[in-house]
């Protein structure tokens, strides 16, 4: 992903749009699709109608935002409509940043554990997540700002510190990380 | 973006990844076919609207009776409604264009309020249009066969009709109600 979110050139293509996105921000898609949907043929179904999502977005960007915005806005809406068609079928109950903070983590006492089992700790903690939790642990992940979280989100600069300052306490408290941000 | 990534921000990003790679050629392919999909299935709900209504024509010019062919008029003017009301509302949508326009939590709270609003509306412009027609039926059906038990076979079905649209207007407020709490969290949250 590129460090530094452009706004892109006046004029650009709908085609050309688009292959900008999945070029910067192809891999970021696919850890979102990731985090939304753990079966894998879901999620490639997923991963697909995000990039269609994309594309046919880009007929109405009009250069108010950065495309970075407008890529992880596109990506998060489709991914959050996904949870609600899936919602209906599924008995999964999703919970907010609060609750998981106040749930014991079962996997609590573990020292050594590998990359691949932590990601998936990882993953599990973030299925839990209901869509604009999900929406805010993901690009703080991807290592955004607080100030792109709340202007993807649409949530307040206080709420949104709010909410980065729980998911930072819940991830050291998850994987024994310090927490040197605060 | 902050530069400095912590150990879990590092092991997110580093994660292995299949690396898909969607060609613009099919992209515009697979979305057609959406939009074929989505064209296809409002269509169906309209040519099942449609053969009701025949059907009920057909029943029309069967029967001599007036009272019945009101209360077949009265079926056909409701399939119609709701065949009307489904073109206008289009019950199956594909996502809207503005999606990178809307923030999460405004996306999310007009998904949510647009199914609250479909499910707390069934009741007008699904289920009621079709009561007149079963009031009109239950009377004819008073008036062509006046014995006592064929009358309360008729309305003993009138009566587990009525049971079922209760049971379904039940489930739908609590369904209406469950969304609504969503809406008021996200509201909370902004």
């Amino acid at each position: 992903m590129s460090a530094i979110a452009t706004k892109p050139a006046a004029g650009s293509s709908q085609d050309e749009l688009y292959r900008d996105a999945a070029a910067n921000h192809g891999a970021a898609l696919e850890r979102l699709a990731r985090a939304y949907e753990a079966d894998s043929d879901l999620r490639r179904d997923l991963l697909q109608e995000i990039h269609i999502a994309l594309w046919r977005s880009f007929q109405n960007f009009d250069g108010r935002c950065s495309l970075r915005t407008w890529v992880y806005r596109v990506s998060h809406n489709v991914a959050a409509s996904h949870v609600l068609r899936q919602r209906r079928t599924r008995v999964q109950t999703l919970i907010g940043l609060e609750e998981l903070e106040n749930l014991a983590d079962a996997n609590s006492g573990e020292e050594a554990i590998d990359r691949s089992h932590m990601l998936n700790r990882l993953l599990e903690l973030i299925h839990q997540l209901k869509p604009l939790d999900r929406n805010v642990i993901l690009a703080y992940l991807e290592g955004m700002d607080a100030a792109s979280i709340a202007e993807i989100a649409g949530l307040s600069p206080g709420n949104t510190a709010t909410k980065i300052h729980r998911i930072k306490n819940l991830l050291a408290r998850r994987f024994h990380q310090r927490n040197d941000h605060d | 973006m902050t530069e400095h990534l912590n150990p879990v921000q590092e092991l997110w990003q580093s994660q292995p990844l299949e690396g898909v790679k969607m060609p613009l050629e099919e992209i515009r392919r697979r979305a057609n076919k959406f939009e074929h999909r989505i064209r296809g299935r409002n269509r169906r709900e309209t040519v099942g609207c449609i053969i009701v209504s025949l059907l009920f024509v057909y029943f029309l010019f069967d029967t001599q009776s007036i009272l019945f062919r009101i209360s077949y008029g009265l079926f056909i003017a409701a399939m119609i409604w709701v065949a009307v009301q489904l073109q206008r509302k289009g019950s199956i949508k594909s996502l809207p264009d503005s999606l990178g326009a809307s923030s999460s939590l405004h996306f999310f709270r007009a998904e949510l309020e647009r199914q609250r609003d479909a499910i707390r509306n069934v009741w007008p412009w699904y289920l009621a249009p079709l009561v007149p027609g079963y009031l009109m039926l239950t009377i004819a059906y008073a008036f062509t066969f006046p014995h006592f038990a064929r009358l309360m076979g008729v309305v003993a079905f009138d009566a587990a009709m009525v049971a079922v649209f209760v049971v379904i207007w039940k489930l739908n407020q609590r369904a209406a109600g469950c969304l609504q709490r969503m809406i008021d969290e996200l509201n909370a949250a902004e």
